[in-house]
């Protein structure tokens, strides 16, 4: 079948959450015309057969690390896991040149468009860039197909930020915020570990490696993370960001960290504002007196405050990378665990740390930590504001969400898991006691597209709804979740089919999502005068858009 | 003719890549690189370069030259590409895309340091974006290496002079150590030096590891002098360990770069510390970046299974002399490829496309002149530590190498 510039798809179970349909879908055709979706076409259109299958609109990753410095840095320390992981080139329809690469829990470019395609996911968020590397992440989102992406931009550990914040600038930060957007080309702001990087980076000489809760103050004293996040909340709400301030709370990691993601929370009461991986920030315990499920507890906020949205980073037992801008939880891991560790501090704006890792069904921690993520999704009221990650390639890589909605769909399955799993520190979690819930395939399909979609402000993601952009994933309806998900019979990318028959056979380039909010110039003025005196990058040269 | 200034121009004389060069033109010449070091103002140049499109020798068209090249390449049953200096990360990606089409191996300018490269991948690394080491470091130990000579402008710029957030004194907030590892000696204006022989070097930094770690030291009468600069680190705020990448004249002793990674990292305990690895010039950072965003390995890739495999210790110049290479493609300066490669490749029948190609001294089948990349052609490059910046043209009509090496993608592929 060559590629329709019409198609209909015919008599499938379709799952549209956001256009309604409830929990078990509704039997309808779903009509493209170009990249678009419309409301019908001629009877003379070409039609795809999808009865008895489920279709869905494409899969939408709100958090995972694909592109850029960091990840570049993480692959070049894993050259063990491509050697194990061989990518040849997909053969493409009509001979188009398709590229090899290798795999592992970080892929190279053209192998993490493939697939995530081949997973029915379109759309994907880098979630953690540095400024100064934009112009990489830019090149590596290029050399990723098929996919539409955008990044992140990491912003509350820089020092110009944290200079407003001193001086009492907001309308400044804002201005900056907004700027800074614009010229990396990023879609979002991303917070990481709130002035815990900029302690880090501060060196010795004090007993402070990191910050350890909201009110820690860094050189003047009303600079504090609280103080960072109500800033930089303050103004992406005020930029009417299409996607809120997305946060990577304090003390990632640590137990009894659900304290301080609570405070995070209710210190940005009342405004919009995401929570990633959510999972690592919902521990019991205290340190260095063990460990507990503290989801319950996190998740009853969450259930309650609207404004408020996260997605999970569940853990997933296996093969893991941990690759995050929070370098001083990664110096800890580094300490704890022995493995060979990378270390990036990044000029006046950042850091990063990776380490790779493997999550045991037999390790206490990971146990507790698998459990902690399932309770969190199992114990959530409104599936559009709890999202689908794991952190991606922190938690577990993107391949392994197919295992995790068997996980959540199929209760028999999950209790049968959790029998094989350390539960030492299970004791008294919801998880343990009995949790019955069953997600339906219309909850996936919120908490995997039509959630994620919404949170990101992608008014043509997630649905489809005339006008939406023609990404659709189709699946045969199997009971096996985990073998339905993983292997998508057709995936529709902006019109063109490219998984056929549950192989890869178009490879068109995606598109980049990106912002640019208006502001204040006279900031650049302020920004010029700040780099002519400590950066090592011309003002000029900064960001990421073309010079020449 | 135009004459201009441009201002915030990248140069890829050295690792550096300082972008705070302006470019004078006056006559079609570059007569002026305000900024420049000595090596920056030599990679100006005038900014003349000759326009040759060669086919055995003689003077070909471009449409002759890349049907010659296609049919070459694909007639090789064992081909290379190697990648020189002076290309964008954007031609370098082209690059790689012929050799993932040919089925051929791949190399680059960045296997140059390999011994750095290997630790890193066996141990990871505790390291900082240059600025970083200029906000911060309060002590910097130069490790047999004076950057003066190949990175002149390394420590006006990022490590001994400037003035940072946490070194608001410049030169006067930071003390420097160098420690001379026999003939390879740090700069002479250090505020301290420790001199040991190539032999200790190893076991030095070992030594220096327990002290730093606390643990008990043996041989300590012998290293005193390294153990007393370990205790001087770990009491510092923030520690730069400076040490050369590239090979040095003299050789050294391939567990040197494993023993400095792990030496930063265990600073990192007590204290914070970023080991500052010296790169060359000619965007050979891109291409350890590119190469590994696109294979998952930084140099010496083999694409002769139909997918990226990685053989660290059979580089180009090892295949080279295999005798098992049939032809081979060179993008990027000829003039910059490191000298066993550059025999080497006179064994084979070859493409070159870049910067005086036609000069090359291999002889190459096909030579197609280009721009550099930085002078007469825009992109990306990577500072010694993956910084990307932007490269700026300040000189117009010479043939872009991008398009030429895109050109000769699409006959591949056709």
């Amino acid at each position: 079948m060559s590629t329709p510039t019409r198609l209909r798809i015919a008599g499938g179970t379709v799952y549209d959450p956001a256009n309604g349909g409830g929990a078990d879908g509704v039997v309808r055709d779903v009509c493209i015309e170009g990249d678009r979706i419309v409301a019908e076409l001629p009877g003379s259109a070409p039609r795809l057969d999808a009865r008895g299958m489920v279709v869905m609109p494409g899969g939408v990753d709100i958090h995972a690390h694909i592109a850029g410095s960091s990840v570049n840095h993480a692959r070049r320390l894993l050259p063990e896991e491509h050697a194990a992981d061989p990518v040849p080139a997909p053969r493409l329809d009509a001979g188009a040149v398709a590229r090899s690469g290798t795999g592992g829990t970080l892929a190279s470019t053209f192998a993490t468009g493939y697939r995530y395609a081949g997973l029915g996911y379109t759309t994907v968020m880098e979630a953690a860039v540095a400024p100064l590397a934009a112009r990489h992440a830019h090149a590596e989102l290029d050399d990723t197909p098929i996919i539409d992406a955008g990044f992140f931009v990491l912003l509350g550990n820089d020092d110009y930020l944290l200079r407003q914040v001193a001086a009492g600038e907001g309308a400044r930060a804002r201005d900056y915020a907004a700027w800074l957007l614009g010229t990396t080309r990023a879609y979002a702001i991303k917070i990481v570990n709130p002035g815990g990087v900029a302690v880090w980076k501060g060196g010795g000489g004090s007993e402070r490696r990191n910050v350890s809760g909201l009110d820690d103050t860094l050189g003047s004293s009303v600079v504090t993370p609280r103080k960072i996040l109500e800033t930089l909340a303050g103004a992406a709400n005020a930029l009417a960001l299409p996607h809120p301030v997305h946060i990577h709370c304090n003390n990632l990691g640590q137990p009894g960290n659900s304290a301080t993601t609570l405070e995070s929370m209710k210190a940005l009461s009342g405004q919009r504002a995401h929570f990633t991986h959510l999972q690592f920030h919902s521990y019991g315990g205290a340190p260095g007196k063990g460990w507990a499920s503290a989801a319950r507890e996190v998740i009853e906020y969450v259930n309650v405050h609207a404004e408020v949205s996260v997605d999970v980073g569940q853990v997933m037992f296996g093969a893991a990378t941990t690759v995050t801008a929070d370098s001083p939880v990664e110096h800890l891991l580094y300490a704890s665990s022995g493995r060979k560790w990378v270390n990036v501090d990044i000029e006046l704006e950042s850091g990063c740390g990776i380490v790779p890792y493997a999550y045991k069904e037999k390790a206490a921690v990971a146990a507790l930590q698998w459990a902690v993520g399932l309770e969190l999704f199992l114990l959530a009221n409104d599936p559009w504001r709890v999202v689908l990650s794991t952190d991606h390639p922190n938690g577990g890589t993107f391949l392994s969400y197919p295992e995790l909605i068997r996980l959540l769909m199929d209760r028999a399955y999950r209790d049968e898991r959790l029998k094989g799993v350390n539960q030492k520190l299970l004791a008294g979690s919801a998880l343990l006691d009995g949790l019955a819930r069953e997600y339906t395939l219309g909850e996936i399909a919120i908490i995997t597209r039509a959630g994620p979609a919404r949170l990101l402000g992608l008014k043509g993601k997630g649905h489809l709804g005339p006008g939406a952009d023609a990404d659709v994933t189709i699946y045969t309806n199997e009971a096996d979740r985990a073998k339905m998900f993983a292997t998508p019979r057709y995936v529709i990318k902006g019109g063109t089919l490219v998984v056929e028959d549950g192989q890869l056979r178009r490879a068109p380039a995606g598109r980049r999502l990106a912002v640019r909010p208006e502001y204040d110039a006279t900031v650049t003025k302020d920004l010029k005068r700040f780099f002519d005196e400590y950066a090592c990058v011309a003002f000029e040269n900064y960001g990421a858009e073309p010079v020449a | 003719m135009t004459d201009r200034t441009v201002a915030n121009v990248t140069c890829l004389g050295c690792g550096c890549a300082c972008d705070d060069i302006t470019v004078v033109v006056k006559q079609d010449r570059i007569t002026e690189a305000r900024n420049a070091c000595a090596l920056g103002t030599a990679w100006f140049g005038d900014g003349i370069i000759p326009a040759e499109t060669r086919v055995n020798g003689r003077t070909a068209s471009l449409e002759q030259a890349l049907t010659e090249g296609a049919r070459l390449l694909t007639g090789a049953k064992r081909p290379l590409v190697f990648l020189a200096g002076d290309v964008s990360c954007e031609t370098q990606r082209e690059a790689v895309a012929i050799a993932d089409r040919l089925h051929g191996a791949i190399d680059s300018l960045a296997a140059t340091a390999a011994t750095a490269v290997l630790a890193a991948q066996r141990r990871g690394r505790a390291g900082a974006t240059l600025g970083e080491i200029r906000q911060r470091a309060d002590l910097v130990v130069f490790w047999a290496v004076d950057p003066g000579a190949r990175y002149p402008r390394y420590g006006a710029r990022y490590a001994v002079e400037p003035r940072g957030v946490a070194t608001p004194q410049g030169r006067e907030s930071r003390t420097l150590i160098a420690v001379d590892v026999g003939d390879s000696r740090g700069p002479a204006d250090a505020d301290g030096r420790v001199a040991i022989t190539p032999t200790d070097e190893v076991d030095g930094l070992e030594v220096m590891r327990a002290a730093v770690q606390g643990r008990v030291v043996e041989d300590g009468e012998r290293f005193g002098s390294l153990v007393e600069l370990a205790r001087r680190m770990t009491a510092a705020r923030y520690v730069a360990i400076v040490a050369d990448g590239e090979p040095a004249l003299v050789p050294v002793d391939p567990a040197r770069a494993e023993a400095l990674v792990t030496l930063a990292q265990a600073l990192n305990g007590p204290t914070r510390c970023a080991l500052s690895t010296l790169r060359g010039g000619g965007n050979r950072s891109g291409a350890d970046a590119v190469l590994t965003w696109q294979t998952g390995f930084p140099y010496a890739v083999d694409f002769a299974r139909g997918y990226p495999s990685y053989e660290p210790r059979a580089g180009a110049a090892a295949l080279l002399d295999g005798a098992e290479i049939d032809a081979a493609l060179v993008i990027g300066a000829p003039a910059t490829l490191p000298e066993p490669v550059a025999v080497a490749l006179a064994r084979v029948r070859s493409v070159a496309i870049g910067p005086r190609a036609s000069a090359a001294t291999f002889q190459p089948a096909v030579a197609v002149d280009t721009g550099l990349a930085g002078i007469h052609e825009g992109g990306t490059a990577f500072r010694m530590d993956d910084v990307p910046l932007p490269l700026r043209p300040s000189i117009d009509g010479a043939r872009a190498a991008l398009v030429t090496v895109r050109a000769l993608r699409d006959r591949l592929s056709a």
